[in-house]
């Protein structure tokens, strides 16, 4: 036992005194996690508008009125529609709209009026969400026609802003807590490759098994810390982050999901040989775990194929786990389907990892 | 004439200073020596000669004046650089004839046939005329080493620089390398500057630098080098004068003493320097241990040892014995076979044949090896040990995965810094102590839970001449105070002296086994352990 407390000491004070990791671990949980949340966003914002107007301008000034900050910038005129072409192929203009002569003289008589969108659509999910907007718009117009209007009443669940910084910056955290806890694990076997300190590390008459498993508490530890501090400083404090549900239940998660992947880490510092392989294998087993774990997509969003693989992937039940108690609340009992999830895969993946070092003890 | 001029060279990197300045002359057809422990300043002044590393001062070759590594662009094509590492030039997928057509492309050589003659004698000289096909990466250690050489050859350089060329390479192997040498500075009247670890090769050169911390504390010729310290060299004392060093054999002392004078050799040079600047080396002991008279003469045996990696057998049925009370010297160039041994002597390697036996018990199962892990201590190669924690953090995290009571481990932990003179280093992290104190260090934390047997992986490579030698006088202290059995690897063959016993191994096979006073014996007209060695190999 003061052989299993002496090495996670020992690590404890490598990790501190390395002021280069310790930087970057320190940096990953705050600013990058800050970062993520304020900067990344996929609303429609600050989209340009050019129009060309062959109407008289009543009513398409109404429309183009209704086009204003912060999703629109002030709309451009163009003389003629081939100038408008010329201005979406230069990426000047985003939205083109273009009013036919008889635009307005349709729209009263309600004989079927046309209003032509030319939209680049490079920028996918903005361009799509603009085109929403401008239905929208033109749904109110079209309201006053209509003989049924249909008010459509919108309760937005769990996030009632739809703030993707809440969302983003959580998402962010779980993906640090996955990306550190491989590395940090993997990093504190393979420096002692690196600093030719392996053999002596060998040669302590600690059984392996206690050696494997301080070392990496040690760093689940340090894991654990920087997610207090995230949640403390940034998510609370920075984001205002609600949490319906308990924090005790998320702390818990994480701790069992950082040992899942300390497990992967254990793998890859058993083929590593050095910090620079260490990097390159953890790029290439963490990106399709974040990938199918709905991080970024949601799972039922995915190919069926996807879909199944993805019930493999510890991370999936950890966000969702994660989800449902900030934004859900759901209450202990009922997140066991989660902790199952991460537990199982946990044990699998650990387990394996284990061993594979294991090997070289 | 190829004239080289460095004027006021100096180099520093981000921290510390690796050369003060330093003024050199020489012209072709000469060969210069540099000296000198890691650190020392020897690869710095090369780097900056060959204007790879930028440095302040001034160097002048073949009438090229250059003060940056931009300037001497000119001046590269007639310069050849070897760095220091076995083979670090080569491609080991490549082969001997597609390294030299290689290395004859990048350098822009017309392949007529005086080119082809001239390739054709580098590979006959370097011994690898029948192996033009055989990759670099399947060589031998000297084989490499011969390759990387003649490739460094092929664009006829005026001046070559060869930083540690036979670093770890076997003594034949290291021979031809000077040959090669010889025969194509006779003919080429090549400029030729040669860092070595090997003081023996220094002898034969035609002037040496002896550098020290970043400096150059003496130049000039071996002989002439000698002459001067000859008037403090004297035979051992058999007690310890004031102001004096003994060791070795040896005593040196500024003042005259009455005491038969001794032929000295250029260590004598490093040893007279440090009585100069420091005193005398400060006295270390070691700290008192009960004898345990249990313990059976023989300590760990090994039969027949066989180690495999596919069909490349890396250990040829070794038998080793290792007694109480005895310093036995594991010697063998890179390549031999040492690492490997050593590795399943402390069970870090499964053994794929033959019997290991530690106290007279047969190690077989998982638990044994962790009995055996408990008796033995280990010093790992440059006395690795952990970086972040200060000395004492590191001997107090040894005394914990050793479990010694912490009352007892600060006990432990001040007499061991008295007894080897760190005190005063304790908080210190490990970088910032000097060789000489690292070394004790490294000993004192794997001694502290009281082994039987010490394992020493080569501890002395790269170690100034002092540091090296007070680190045998400590070995032996401990050897005579401890009574416990020490195995130490190296490949400086001159080491073997200050043995009780040497193994000597060659491509995984053991081709000596005896005593030194034996060896001596039996080869009588060997001035040196080099010269035994070159025996042992040319039997073979």
């Amino acid at each position: 036992m003061r052989a299993f407390l002496a090495i996670i000491r020992k690590e404890l004070l490598e990790f501190l005194r390395s002021y280069g990791l310790f930087i970057v671990v320190l940096y990953s949980f705050t600013l990058d996690v800050y970062i993520a949340g304020n900067g990344i966003n996929l609303d429609a914002r600050n989209v340009s508008v050019g129009v060309v107007d062959y109407s008289p301008g009543f009513i398409s000034n109404k429309i183009l009125s209704d086009l204003h900050y912060p999703q629109f910038q002030e709309p451009v005129f163009f003389a003629s529609q081939e100038k408008l072409n010329l201005a979406i192929r230069n990426k000047e203009i985003m939205v083109g709209i273009v009013f036919e002569s008889d635009f307005g003289k349709r729209y009263h008589t309600g004989n079927n009026p046309v209003l032509n969108l030319l939209l680049d659509s490079t920028a996918s999910a903005q361009s799509y969400l603009a085109l929403n907007y401008i239905q929208h718009i033109l749904m109110r117009f079209q309201d006053t026609l209509s003989f049924a209007p249909i008010e459509i009443q919108i309760h937005k669940l769990f996030n009632p802003n739809t703030s993707y910084s809440h969302f983003m910056a959580l998402a962010e955290l779980l993906s640090i807590i996955t990306i550190l806890a491989v590395i940090l694990t993997a990093a504190v076997f393979v420096k002692e490759k690196e600093n030719g300190t392996w053999d002596i590390m060998l040669l302590m008459p600690t059984d392996a098994k206690a050696v494997i498993l301080a070392k990496s508490l040690s760093q689940v530890i340090i894991v654990m810390i920087g997610t207090t501090i995230c949640v403390g400083t940034v998510l609370f404090g920075i984001f205002d982050l609600p949490i319906n549900g308990s924090l005790a239940a998320f702390m818990l998660l994480t701790f069992f999901y950082a040992f899942t992947s300390a497990g992967i880490g254990l793998f890859i510092a058993s083929v590593a040989r050095n910090i620079m392989q260490v990097a390159q294998f953890s790029v290439l087993i963490m990106m399709p775990l974040l990938f199918l774990s709905g991080a970024w997509t949601p799972v039922y969003a995915m190919h069926p194929i996807l879909e199944c693989l993805s019930i493999i992937s510890p991370l999936r039940y950890y966000i969702q786990g994660s989800e449902s108690v900030f934004f859900r609340g759901t209450a202990l009992i009922d997140l066991r389907e989660y902790f199952a999830g991460v537990i199982v895969l946990g044990g699998v993946l650990f387990w394996y990892g284990f061993r594979k070092i294991g090997k070289l003890f | 004439m190829n004239r080289l001029q460095v004027r006021e060279v100096s180099v520093s990197y981000r921290k510390k200073t690796g050369l003060k300045p330093v003024s050199l002359e020489a012209t072709g057809g000469e060969i210069i020596g540099l000296i000198g422990a890691d650190g020392a300043g020897k690869s710095s002044l090369m780097h900056a000669i060959a204007g790879i590393k930028s440095f302040d001062g001034e160097i002048e070759f073949d009438n090229h004046i250059y003060r940056s590594p931009k300037e001497a662009e000119k001046v590269k094509g007639s310069i050849g650089f070897m760095p220091q590492g076995l083979g670090l030039i080569l491609y080991e997928q490549l082969g001997v004839n597609e390294h030299l057509d290689f290395f004859a492309d990048i350098r822009g050589i017309k392949q007529d046939s005086a080119f082809r003659v001239y390739r054709e004698r580098l590979l006959h000289m370097a011994g690898l005329s029948d192996f033009t096909e055989r990759q670099a990466g399947k060589l031998s250690g000297g084989m490499m080493q011969k390759l990387a050489l003649i490739c460094t050859l092929l664009h006829r350089p005026k001046l070559l620089l060869l930083d540690e060329p036979t670093t770890g390479v076997d003594p034949l192997s290291r021979m031809e390398l000077w040959d090669i040498l010889n025969d194509i500075i006779a003919k080429e009247k090549t400029l030729c500057i040669v860092s070595t670890a090997y003081m023996a090769e220094a002898t034969q050169m035609y002037r040496v630098l002896l550098f020290e911390d970043g400096e150059i504390i003496d130049k000039g010729k071996a002989g002439e080098l000698i002459e001067k310290v000859r008037p403090f060299s004297y035979e051992a004392a058999p007690e310890p004068f004031e102001n004096s060093i003994t060791i070795h054999g040896y005593t040196y002392s500024l003042k005259p003493l009455e005491l038969k004078p001794k032929e000295p050799t250029l260590n004598a040079v490093f040893f007279i320097n440090f009585l100069k600047k420091y005193g005398p080396i400060p006295e270390i002991s070691i700290v008192h241990k009960d004898r345990d008279e249990d313990v059976p003469a023989t300590i760990m045996e090994a039969k027949g040892l066989t180690k495999r990696f596919r069909e490349f057998v890396a250990n040829d049925h070794i038998d080793m014995e290792l007694n109480r009370g005895e310093i036995l010297g594991l010697l063998g160039a890179n390549g031999a076979g040492k690492t490997t041994f050593i590795k399943m002597l402390l069970g870090l390697l499964p053994i794929d044949e033959g019997e290991l036996f530690l106290l007279g018990k047969r190690i077989k199962s998982a638990n044994d090896r962790q009995m055996l892990k408990a008796k033995i201590g280990y010093v790992s190669q440059h006395f690795a040990l952990y970086k972040g924690m200060s000395v004492r953090e590191n001997l107090r995290y040894f005394a914990n995965m050793h479990r010694i009571e912490p009352e007892r481990t600060s006990v432990l932990i001040k007499e061991y810094a008295d007894t080897l003179g760190f005190y005063s280093y304790l908080d210190a992290l490990p970088t910032d102590l000097p060789m000489g104190i690292n070394q004790r260090f490294s000993v004192a934390a794997a001694i502290m839970h009281e082994p039987v047997v010490l394992f020493l992986d080569e501890p002395t490579s790269g170690v100034d001449v002092v540091a090296r030698a007070t680190f045998w006088e400590m070995l032996q202290k401990l050897k005579e105070e401890w009574n416990i059995a020490i195995l130490i690897t190296t490949h400086y063959m001159g080491e073997a002296e200050f043995c009780d016993r040497v193994v000597l191994l060659r491509d995984g096979k053991k081709i000596a086994d005896d005593t030194v006073k034996n060896l001596y014996q039996i080869h009588p007209d060997a001035h040196n352990f080099e010269d035994i060695f070159l025996d042992y190999y040319n039997l073979n």
